[in-house]
């Protein structure tokens, strides 16, 4: 593959994150630590993964829970420095979605658009002529001045997506995103985006419990367990492979 | 009020998303802080006069009145020294209160801390305006002299900058550094030649005028505009490149422990 068609590379990435039991990161805290003899415990949350994502692939994530999925996502972000001898390279701007995370809860709903957007690298003349669609996408045209803190789940998912959406990030990285958004309407609105965005040649990766959109959009699918990549496919071939080697009940499979 | 200026600010400047980035965080900080309403702002500008009439009157019984406009002489000096407490306790949280940011798009470092510099800049402004109306009531020596005072505010604003790097990187790894910092400044506000006259600071431990970079700028500032005299030029370049090393270090340290940001806050 030419190096200018990837949009994500990982070579041989691992990550070790050390921590302290009841660790407490205050200079107080971590002398009584040291004179208590505490020790350090490392825990590897991924273990040496190599992986090749082009662009305009809709790249499926799965696993049972603490898999290493959400850390994984955030090596390919750049958000976290992988171990030495590990190198990601991501190509284009990038944005996270996950629950409960992107917007300042004291901010309104403008102020985190033109925050969102323009960190993503919008002109400000830009964000303007595109915040009635982005608010218009959200549905939340009555709370343009609303602070976030005020939102419920699916109103900030709907509005992070469209911000997403219309900001041209090159790649999504979606974590669990639809998890608590039951709204049909919203998905179905988001299956259409998924749709364009493939066709515009936008990267997604979605990591995710409920299988459905992942069995009806991803190009590939990558299995992982216990911080390893057990096997990247079809979707097919990785659910033929996951029934054989793993407790089905650790997922649930389509709802 | 911000809102209507920005939108002016922007239409002057060329399209550069690097500063609207920056101006927008700066807004929004500043508005988070003073509570998005205008009483919020107004409050922010009766609180110094609050602790100045305060200080005033505990130490010019204290001291005897050997000062003349002694009112004016403290509000000089407090007025440089809140731009640098606020600057530096806002600072130290930067990193953590741009979180939300961090962990979904890719920010550039220095966006969040020259954003968090300018908010404090902006409460600094204000409370500016509040002491130039002030100086109005002193007799005081007018002269071109008072243009110099700017040198001595980008004094300040390097050194809140430098010691903000400084401080959120061990922020990073020691949550309680804002409490050590409470304490610090605690002590820090009284090696300041706010209530004293310079002379008693010199002569009594003139190290401090050099240990203490603020205490050199302090007296310049206050010169320039009391007495109407020129800035210590040996004073000025004291000043700013201690503030130099502070963000040279500041600098090294962010840019080296930056990523282990995500992680740890």
């Amino acid at each position: 593959m030419p190096d200018n068609d990837i949009a994500i590379k990982l070579e041989n990435v691992s990550k070790t994150f050390h921590v302290r039991d009841k660790t407490s990161s205050s200079l107080l805290g971590s002398l009584s630590d040291t004179l208590s003899g505490k020790d350090k415990r490392s825990i590897k949350a991924v273990k040496n993964v190599n992986l090749e994502i082009r662009k305009g692939e809709f790249f499926g994530i799965v696993g049972a829970n603490g898999s290493g999925k959400s850390t994984l996502l955030h090596l390919m972000s750049g958000v976290y420095k992988p171990d030495k001898d590990g190198k990601a390279t991501l190509n284009g701007s990038f944005i996270g979605l996950s629950l409960g995370l992107g917007f300042n809860a004291e901010l309104t709903a403008r102020e985190n658009v033109y925050i969102n957007a323009s960190v993503l690298g919008l002109p400000v003349r830009r964000i303007n002529k595109k915040f009635k669609k982005i608010i218009a996408f959200a549905e939340l045209e009555n709370f343009v001045n609303t602070k976030a803190k005020y939102f419920s789940r699916g109103m900030r998912a709907r509005l992070a997506f469209a911000i997403a959406v219309h900001a041209e990030a090159d790649i999504f990285l979606m974590d669990e995103f639809f998890g608590g958004v039951g709204d049909e309407r919203f998905r179905g609105k988001s299956d259409k985006v998924f749709e364009e965005a493939i066709v515009k040649g936008r990267t997604i990766i979605h990591v995710s419990h409920n299988l459905s959109t992942i069995k009806r959009y991803a190009h590939r699918v990558m299995l992982m367990h216990q911080g390893e990549c057990l096997k990247i496919g079809t979707v097919e071939e990785v659910f033929l492979h996951y029934q054989k080697t793993l407790k089905v009940d650790s997922l649930s499979v389509d709802r | 009020m911000i809102g209507g200026l920005t939108g002016k600010i922007i239409s002057l400047l060329p399209e550069n998303n690097q500063l609207e980035r920056i101006w927008i965080i700066a807004k929004t900080d500043y508005k988070i802080k003073y509570y998005d309403t205008f009483l919020g702002m107004i409050w922010a500008m009766i609180m110094p006069l609050v602790r100045l009439l305060i200080y005033w009157l505990v130490f010019s019984n204290i001291f005897d009145k050997k000062i003349d406009n002694y009112g004016l002489y403290i509000y000089s000096g407090l007025l440089l020294w809140m731009f640098f407490q606020q600057g530096t306790k806002k600072g130290i949280t930067a990193l953590r209160s741009k979180r939300y940011l961090m962990m979904n798009i890719k920010v550039r470092k220095l966006d969040i801390f020259i954003s968090s510099l300018l908010a404090s800049f902006l409460a600094f402004l204000s409370n500016f305006v509040v002491y130039l109306l002030f100086c109005m009531f002193f007799d005081l020596p007018w002269s071109w002299n008072v243009l110099y005072m700017p040198i001595m505010i980008l004094n300040v604003c390097i050194l809140v900058f430098g010691v903000m790097l400084i401080l959120s990187t061990l922020h990073i790894f020691m949550r309680d550094i804002s409490q050590i910092w409470d304490m610090v400044l605690l002590a820090w506000f009284w090696i300041n030649p706010i209530f004293f006259a310079k002379a008693i600071i010199f002569e009594t431990f003139p190290f401090l005028l050099y240990v203490n970079p603020l205490a050199g700028i302090i007296i310049n500032f206050r010169s320039t505009i009391m007495d109407g005299k020129p800035p210590d030029w040996y004073i000025v370049a004291y000043d700013y490149a201690y503030a130099f090393v502070l963000l040279g270090i500041g600098l090294m340290l962010i840019n080296k422990f930056y990523h282990k940001a995500a992680e740890k806050l």
